[in-house]
């Protein structure tokens, strides 16, 4: 099994869905790991091996019950101020990437690919996040996390659009319309977040979107208060998490999500029958 | 002020008519002494002796309608022209007809006021009731009287940057020498200012008409206010005044349906035929398409006023290339047709980067972008509740203001002119967050009574009562009540049940909300204490009798003045009605000092006032704007010269 969790925008709540999903077949006995090819963070995890990779990835491996590994996050990106970037690659700094010195996309993505093969050889499942929006127009061609993952990988997929500020639709859509047309069909569902109110009201449009794209509507999920580690490099230090412990706290907190997210009608049936396609 | 006879009090309005200042026709009619056209004909006659002058720039009430007015004519020659272009009839209080001409700006645009004075001379017009005067309006018209344009402009998420974006193009539109007003028809907010008619109106209006160079925004520009109550409905305000509240579904079945879309039309209208630009601003997206029939506000409003209609994104969130083709293609080919440009806005780092991007989404779009505009730090007010919401705290300086955040919050803009000094801003739900706070504000509420038993529920009211006396507090409207002996209610009219509930008890007013009713008024005065003046607005059901020195005085032209607020000076208490106290600098300055540090009243650098802040910030808005758009296709599209 594996899926691809991609958002319209940052902060539209793909990590807390990644994360949602590794716990819920970590509580159906799957073997489950999670997987973001490349993230742009400060907020970094040590592995026990010593490697450093997303935050965001080491929460989700715990929600899976299992400690992180450098290949869950090959990529980690760390703006290190005046423009230059760190490439952490498999949790060891490779090079700074500059203006004058880019990124080899060819090869970092090909070490993508090997950390991701060897996970689905080790697990069952992946659960893979994208990074972003996948329809920035000016970065495409040298995207790992998104198109990459669809387009090298082949994994399918399920967007992610946040309501809160509105235009949803039009995010689902216009992301939609973005993504190469061959890449369209791994474009499988999505999924409404941080709704508030009467879902009935949303009818017509979710109707809209799925006739126009195919793609399923796999819940409407409530506002929800999440005490999940922020991770993209934007936003910002709310949402701590209290208590001493708090990969216990963030367990807690992740099982009343999901159970919550099981009685608000989260189609999770609907992402295996995607995710085992 | 010489001929004080003159001065006539029309509900909370004052018209002057000593002074070289314009009149409406009420008050004309109210006038007790010569007949009102004999007075109007004197002051013409002593404008025809005096000629063209331009703007009056020596007259105290300059600019009284919009900066750049030409002051010639303060009484109209024409008046009552009975142009249903420039006026209309109202009922006066004794039940006559009356010619109301309050909003017409004709004779006051620069090339009208010189065309008829030039007119009047040419024909050696001595007399004002020569016949031949009647017969210039015409011919001005004729030249100079166009029906107004409409541009709107669409966000593809709320906060994507409308509310700034239409206020520069208001301020574009504005220095270009064109007479422009704001508009937004319907508008959910929290933040409502009052008008000089005593409409409310939402505050960012009002900061956009202040980009249009207008003195007097009034509630055509903002005919549909909603104001949320706390629970699942809304206050909806028409042109200014309580119409009914109603629930999300109530307002898109019954409202918008039924009164809704003749609001927006005969606003529209009527804003068109006095200004060269009625700038539109739309809310949330305009592709809802799972409301889209419903939206007033949006393509529907822009159909109304036949408006080109710019597409704003915020680039901040990632995404953006994206919200912007989903919500031109989920338009219907009808509406998207008005759509004539893209706006990416908010845009940190090198603008460059986008350009490619842009370049692609114009092409697959079938729109222009039209603007990359860079992030700018602006000191603006903000009418984003979202932002609010998530806040602990603003800013980083040395004086920790502790700020109640009342469930039902309102008008909470009022502290915006506090960010000007050195302060921290914190929001305070738990009387924990009070520790270590050099002041606590009660602010504004929708719900006096649900908040005030919100705040004794939390133990923040009696952590308050623990440090009277200790830092300074004070309360303002809802909050200013709140700190009385008893809130009295016999009605529920304002709490859910009739009765009475204990306030703070730390002023021994009371407030009572007897019948149902409500003081909507602009005030100016002074702070008693050292003279200096303040300004703001009251809005609030429930009156107070108030036991304490009062703080400020309310100074009403011609009529007594009126004490306003509470203070106790020793134990550092003070109370208003009056939103917007910080603005002018005296009050800021006076409350600040009462903190102190380590036994010292904290220095406060050179206070300024908060008009002149929004007049810069505007102006670095606008520069802002006019470095990231194509100013040549943008003035294009709008029609307008360069």
């Amino acid at each position: 099994m594996r899926i691809l969790f991609l958002g319209t925008s940052s902060g539209a709540g793909k990590t807390t869905l990644d994360a949602l999903y590794c716990r819920y077949l970590g509580r159906k006995g799957i073997k489950a790991a999670p997987f973001k090819a490349s993230n742009l963070s400060l907020n970094s995890y040590v592995t026990k091996s010593g490697g450093e990779i997303g935050m965001g990835q080491a929460f989700q491996a715990w929600a899976c019950g299992i400690e992180p590994t450098v290949d869950m996050n090959p990529v980690l990106l760390k703006p290190s101020g005046n423009g230059a970037i760190q490439l952490v690659l498999r949790g060891e700094p490779f090079m700074d990437i500059t203006k004058d010195e880019p990124m080899d996309r060819d090869m970092v993505m090909e070490k993508v690919t090997e950390s991701y093969d060897r996970l689905t050889e080790e697990y069952e499942a992946v659960v893979c996040e994208g990074s972003g929006s996948p329809a920035e127009l000016n970065l495409q061609d040298r995207d790992l996390a998104n198109l990459g993952m669809l387009k090298e990988l082949s994994v399918p997929a399920i967007l992610v659009g946040d309501i809160e500020r509105g235009g949803v639709f039009a995010a689902l859509y216009g992301t939609w319309l973005l993504i190469p047309e061959e890449q369209r069909p791994l474009m499988k569902g999505f999924i409404i977040n941080r709704f508030r109110g009467d879902g009935s009201i949303l009818k017509d449009g979710i109707e809209t979107i799925e006739k126009l794209t195919g793609m399923k509507c796999l819940g409407v999920m409530p506002y929800l208060n999440l005490k999940f580690p922020e991770e993209d490099s934007m936003s910002d230090k709310e949402g701590k998490l209290e208590g001493s412990d708090t990969r216990e706290a963030f367990m807690n907190n992740l099982d009343e999500l999901l159970d919550e997210a099981i009685r608000d009608g989260l189609d999770l049936d609907g992402i295996d029958r995607i995710a085992s396609e | 002020m010489t001929e004080s006879e003159t001065v006539i009090r029309k509900k909370t309005v004052i018209y002057v008519i000593s002074a070289d200042m314009i009149l409406s026709a009420e008050t004309i009619t109210s006038y007790q002494g010569a007949s009102r056209m004999e007075l109007i004909a004197k002051k013409v006659r002593e404008e025809i002796d005096r000629g063209w002058i331009g703007p009056n720039k020596e007259c105290p009430y300059h600019p009284s309608h919009f900066t750049g007015q030409d002051c010639t004519f303060c009484y109209c020659p024409f008046y009552p022209c009975n142009d249903p272009d420039l006026g209309e009839n109202i009922v006066g209080k004794r039940g006559k007809d009356i010619w109301n001409c309050t909003y017409c700006l004709f004779i006051h645009r620069p090339e009208v006021g010189k065309f008829v004075m030039s007119e009047i001379k040419r024909q050696n017009i001595t007399d004002p009731r020569d016949p031949r005067i009647k017969e210039i309006l015409p011919v001005a018209k004729e030249k100079f009287f166009r029906p107004g344009k409409a541009v709107m402009i669409l966000g593809a998420t709320s906060d994507a940057g409308k509310s700034i974006t239409t206020a520069a193009i208001c301020r574009i539109l504005h220095n270009r020498g064109y007479l422009v007003s704001p508009f937004k028809s319907q508008n959910m907010s929290l933040n409502s200012k009052v008008t000089r008619e005593g409409a409310e109106i939402a505050m960012i209006q009002v900061l956009q008409a202040r980009a249009a160079g207008l003195k007097n925004p009034d509630s055509h520009m903002n005919p549909i206010l909603l104001k949320p109550r706390g629970d699942t409905m809304s206050q909806v305000m028409v042109e200014g005044k309580p119409f009914a509240d109603y629930d999300v579904k109530g307002y898109y079945e019954e409202f918008v349906p039924g009164p809704g879309q003749d609001i927006v039309r005969r606003n529209v209208d009527f804003l068109k035929k006095r200004y060269d630009y009625v700038v539109m601003e739309g809310a949330g997206s305009p592709a809802e398409i799972n409301i889209y029939d419903k939206d007033i506000a949006n393509m529907r409003a822009a159909e109304i006023a036949d408006a080109v209609c710019l597409l704003v994104v915020n680039v901040e969130w990632g995404g953006a290339f994206a919200y912007a083709l989903g919500t031109v293609k989920l338009i219907p080919e009808k509406d998207r047709k008005r759509i004539k440009g893209i706006i990416l806005n908010n845009v940190r780092g090198n603008i460059d980067n986008l350009k490619e991007g842009a370049k692609e989404l114009e092409k697959i779009a079938g729109i222009p972008v039209i603007g990359i505009i860079p992030h700018a730090d602006l000191f603006l007010p903000s009418e984003d509740s979202e932002s609010f919401r998530d806040k602990g705290s603003v800013g980083n300086g040395k004086m920790v203001i502790s700020v109640i955040k009342f469930p039902r919050i309102a008008n909470f803009t009022d502290l915006d002119p506090l960010m000007l000094e050195d302060t921290t801003i914190r929001y305070v739900e738990d009387p924990k967050q009070l520790e270590g706070s050099d002041a606590i504000i009660l602010p504004g509420t929708k719900n006096t009574i649900d908040d005030l038993k919100w705040m004794m529920r939390t133990g923040i009211g009696d952590a308050i009562k623990k440090m009277k006396g200790k830092v300074p507090i004070l309360g303002i409207c809802g909050g200013y009540q709140m700190m009385g002996r008893v809130l009295k209610d016999p009605n529920g009219l304002e709490g859910r049940k009739p009765g009475d509930t204990p306030g703070l008890g730390i002023f021994d007013n009371t407030s009572e909300w007897d019948v149902y009713r409500k003081k909507v008024v602009q005030d100016e005065g002074i702070m008693i204490k050292t003279g200096e003046p303040v300004t703001g607005y009251e809005i609030h059901m429930g009156m107070t009798d108030v036991k304490e020195k009062p703080l400020f005085r309310i100074q009403k032209h011609f009529m007594p003045d009126e004490d306003e607020g509470s203070v106790r000076e020793d134990e550092m208490l003070f109370g208003t009605y009056l939103h917007g106290c910080f603005d002018k600098p005296a009050f800021r300055k006076y409350f600040l000092s009462f903190i102190k540090h380590d036994g010292k009243p904290v220095k406060l650098e050179d206070v300024k006032d908060y008009d002149d802040i929004l007049e810069d910030n505007i102006v670095k808005m606008t520069e802002t704007f006019e470095s990231g758009f194509d100013m040549k296709k943008l003035l294009e599209i709008l029609g307008a010269k360069e």
